[in-house]
């Protein structure tokens, strides 16, 4: 039995090789996953030198500032660059749709700016050449084009009686050629594999987390494999099997991700800029004016400074009080930032969610996920930048603050008071820590990927007996 | 006219074609409601906007429009609203608008500082891409004429009809069966669409252009597959060519071509533009206040003689900063936008080999919502800007008194009256290439009648 299963899979191997539109389409394939891999390794390369050498130019820059009073570097502030990940040649992910450097001053939170793809033109939309967009995409038209025929070819011309008739069973033959097709798929897969391992580990990015992607985009390979090969089986004519197996694909891999995000902007949406600003606005007027001296807020704040120094006038503080003011007001408005951008980070949760509930019927948005997930190009590592980035503007801006308030003359400091431009070396620059995605990113896909694999698995049982009972 | 029943009656009786051209139609429509829905939401976000803008104004006139209100003061915190409608056609093809803001407001402080704020977006549902009637009928429309093509004479000749069909007397038989699924597959693609024009009211002859494109770019891909289908010998082969050719036009060369763009023509002026301003803007603050009214004048020279004051700031000292930070980086400006545009006519020359590629950027010319169209808005919010700050300027060099009165004085954003436009050279070499192989497929359909009827 298992001679013959294998046999049939090799079967398809043959005639594989003897197809020679099938075998250029093949290669071309594999050529593309590779080439796409090497020209996104460089421009990898090139995105991340580019922004690491402005961050360097930048750090340099708040350096080299000349002496001034701290509040004026507040203003000053502190450009980021967000590295791209080591794995984001595989995966560009959201990159090109996110801004890739925000400015950072005292009590503001700007946008991140200058997207790729405010910077493009339309082409950008047709897709970009990464090997994720040549498996996710590309992989399973040719897997379909290499197995729609694949038991449908027997049934046309007859042979799949003879083989019955030889007393090969239906879950024999369509074991056969699941294997078959499966190894095909494994087979372009591989090279592309390898690529992506070799240039993975020359770029230090960590084995397990290569593994689980090329766990997952074999699975994915190996999903449309299947797919082909049980429709092949359940049409009479090869040229429906084609038919239907394209329509799954454009409503798999193209329509129903483009289609569910205005679903669920429409059943979600997010406020503009403009509105989050001007509610942030009023909920800091609220709190108090720190210029107002009758102001309760302030007035209670300031009764707990004197307290805290032992002393009755502010001009008796050790340090300046405005610095303390504005290190407070710092305090109170990241507060308020913190909780505007968490509430807009919920509400964008709750339109991926939506999305992403509908990746049990598309596997491409699961895979998609998979992979934005462990490359670190997904809109989960955007967001831990925002976060990081965030956390170092309220430590810079509150580093430069304290400057205030110890360094300039609590009394008697002149018109203009300055502290040296030594200083600024002392104030923190941006170190970005690397995303590392969590269990709940990865698991759930490579679940549903397994689901499907399983659930077509099932499927091929009723199939087989048919097939077996078919031509009788 | 009874040919033409039995034919299409022939179509019809097909499973797959039938199918194919109700997906079609289904899909169109979806596309359009997908398209009026994301235009609802962007109007509504502008006129959400506008009313959330109007009494933030109104809070700031009040606080600081005293009798003897400072003009620096408005100035510094009136924020103006600036809003891009979406145009009348926009809803067939939205183009740039999920990723450009649709709203922005500035002040009279730096332009530049202001220009390229991002709209809050989700990125990971912006990533596919939009589902409008631009892309149903540039990405998804060609698979369905495959669907009803790829078989016109394989399926006769594996039926075993070919050499009764082409010993038939009369001619135009092909012609008659192209002509058929022409029509019916931009019947199913542009009826709602036409619908939707006409409901919507928009301008017949942006909407006739959008009709005249999408009737070439169908003729293109009827040529193409004909043509296919008429050299090869089996229905699947044909098929497999054709999608090939599909794959190839629609997924490979444009993604390709837009790697070579974008490594081509960088666009990182836009940074060094932003971080050449700051290092400008708060120099001003290090240098004497001379040094900036110097600089200042000599494009403003009506303030002349207006410009010192006493002690160690005066909010015109700081609006002329802001002005000078903007004029300082105008070359870098003008690069960055240089930049965005070459990238732009580049895609443009890549239209003239790609049919799909030219569709697509006439489709969004006509809609006004690409590059091209954001630029615009950008220009109108830079003309708009200096009128603000010129409306200002009076108060802030002559030390007039800002009033609650004078808030009301504020110039308004005007929206721009935009850009669409029937671009004439891509439409023409569309044209050309869709009658090259056009004629291409009508020679190779000739000689199989010659072939096979021998």
């Amino acid at each position: 039995m298992n001679v013959r299963v294998i046999r049939i899979g090799l079967e398809e191997w043959r005639s594989l090789a003897r197809n020679r539109a099938g075998l250029v389409a093949t290669l071309l394939l594999v050529a593309l996953v590779l080439v796409s891999a090497l020209v996104s390794f460089e421009r990898r390369a090139g995105i991340e030198a580019e922004r690491a050498h402005y961050q360097t130019l930048v750090d340099t820059d708040f350096d080299n500032q000349p002496a001034r009073h701290p509040h004026r570097m507040v203003h000053y502030g502190q450009f980021v660059f967000r590295p791209l990940s080591p794995l984001a040649f595989v995966d560009f992910g959201v990159d090109s749709f996110t801004g890739n450097t925000i400015f950072l001053e005292g009590h503001r939170q700007n946008s991140a700016n200058f997207s790729e793809a405010r910077q493009s033109s339309l082409l950008l939309r047709f897709g970009q050449l990464t090997p994720a967009f040549v498996l996710q995409t590309l992989a399973p038209l040719l897997l379909i084009f290499l197995a729609f025929t694949s038991v449908a070819r027997e049934r046309e011309r007859g042979t799949l009686r003879l083989l019955l008739a030889q007393g090969v069973s239906g879950p024999q033959l369509l074991i056969g050629k699941l294997l078959g097709h499966g190894g095909i798929a494994l087979a372009i897969g591989t090279p592309a594999f390898l690529l992506l391992g070799w240039l993975a580990a020359s770029a230090a990015a960590p084995a397990r987390i290569v593994v689980l992607l090329v766990i997952g985009y074999a699975a994915w390979l190996l999903l449309w494999a299947a797919l082909a090969v049980l429709v092949s089986a359940l049409v009479t004519r090869s040229r429906d099997a084609l038919v239907a197996l394209v329509g799954i694909w454009m409503v798999v891999v193209v329509l129903l991700p483009r289609a569910l995000p205005e679903v669920a902007a429409t059943r979600t949406v997010l406020p503009s800029k403009i509105e989050t600003e001007i509610t942030l606005h009023r909920a800091l007027k609220q709190i108090g004016d720190a210029h107002n001296p009758d102001d309760p807020y302030f007035a209670a704040f300031k009764a707990r400074a004197l307290a805290r120094y032992g002393v009755s006038r502010v001009e008796d503080m050790p340090v300046q009080y405005a610095g303390l003011v504005g290190m407070e007001g710092e305090r109170l408005t990241t507060g308020l930032y913190a909780k505007s951008a968490r509430a807009i980070e919920a509400r964008e949760g709750e339109q991926n969610d939506f999305v992403r509930a509908f990746g049990t019927i598309s596997p491409l948005i699961a895979v998609r996920q998979l992979s934005m997930a462990l490359t670190g190009t997904g809109l989960a590592a955007h967001q831990d930048f925002l976060n990081q980035a965030e956390a170092f503007r309220y430590r810079f801006v509150q580093a430069l603050n304290w400057m205030q308030a110890e360094k300039i003359p609590v009394v008697n400091a002149g018109e203009d008071p300055r502290v040296s431009a030594d200083n600024w070396k002392t104030i923190p620059r941006f170190q970005y820590r690397p995303f590392v995605p969590t269990s709940a990113m990865i698991w759930p896909n490579l679940l549903v990927l397994g689901g499907w694999l399983a659930g077509l698995g099932l499927l091929s049982v009723p199939i087989a007996r048919r097939l077996g009972k078919a031509t009788r | 006219m009874s040919l033409a029943r039995v034919e299409l009656r022939l179509i019809l009786r097909s499973r797959l074609a039938a199918a194919a051209l109700a997906l079609l139609f289904l899909l169109s429509a979806l596309s359009i409601w997908s398209g009026l829905s994301a235009v609802d939401r962007q109007d509504a976000t502008i006129a959400r906007v506008t009313a959330e803008q109007a009494r933030d104004l109104a809070a700031v006139a009040k606080e600081y429009g005293k009798p003897d209100g400072e003009a620096g003061y408005a100035a510094y915190y009136s924020f103006l609203l600036t809003h891009d409608r979406p145009s009348a056609l926009a809803f067939l093809a939205l183009g740039q608008r999920d990723v450009q803001p649709a709203v922005l407001r500035v002040r009279a402080l730096s332009l530049q500082q202001q220009l390229y704020e991002s709209e809050t977006l989700n990125a990971e549902q912006a990533l596919p891409g939009v589902f409008d009637f631009a892309f149903v009928a540039i990405y998804l429309a060609p698979l369905v004429v495959i669907a009803l093509t790829h078989d016109l004479v394989t399926g006769e000749r594996e039926g075993g009809r070919l050499r009764l069909l082409l010993s038939m007397p009369g001619t135009g038989l092909w012609r008659r069966r192209i002509g058929l699924r022409y029509l019916l597959v931009a019947l199913s693609l542009l009826t709602p669409a036409a619908v939707a024009l006409v409901a919507t009211g928009a301008p017949a002859m942006l909407g006739l252009g959008i009709v005249v494109v999408i009737s070439v770019y169908l003729a293109f891909w009827f040529g193409l597959s004909v043509l296919i289908a008429s050299r090869v010998r089996a229905s699947a082969t044909a098929a497999a060519g054709s999608v090939g050719c599909w794959i190839v036009l629609t997924l490979l060369l444009p993604t390709l071509a837009n790697a070579a763009i974008a490594r081509a023509v960088p666009v990182s002026k836009g940074i060094d533009l932003t971080l050449a301003q700051r290092e400008i803007v708060h120099h001003g603050w290090d240098i004497p206040k001379p040094a900036t009214f110097d600089r200042f004048l000599a494009t403003h020279p009506e303030w002349r003689g207006h410009e010192s004051f006493k002690g160690r700031f005066h909010w015109k000292w700081l609006f002329a900063m802001h002005q000078v930070g903007d004029e300082a980086v105008a070359a870098q400006v003008a690069a960055y936008r240089a930049s965005l545009l070459d990238r732009e006519s580049w895609t443009v020359r890549l239209g003239w080999l790609l049919p799909n590629v030219a569709a697509q950027g006439v489709l969004h010319r006509l809609a006004d919502t690409d590059l091209v169209a954001q630029l615009d808005y950008q220009d109108s919010i830079g003309a708009f800007h200096k009128e603000l700050r010129s409306f200002f300027y009076p108060y802030l060099f002559l030390d007039r008194p800002f009033t609650r009165a004078d808030f009301g004085l504020l110039p308004s954003y005007h929206a721009r009256s935009g850009t669409a436009s029937w671009p004439a050279i891509p439409m023409l070499l569309l044209l050309i290439v869709t009658g090259l192989i056009l004629a291409a497929s009508a020679v190779q359909i000739r000689g199989i009648s010659r072939d096979d009827s021998r």
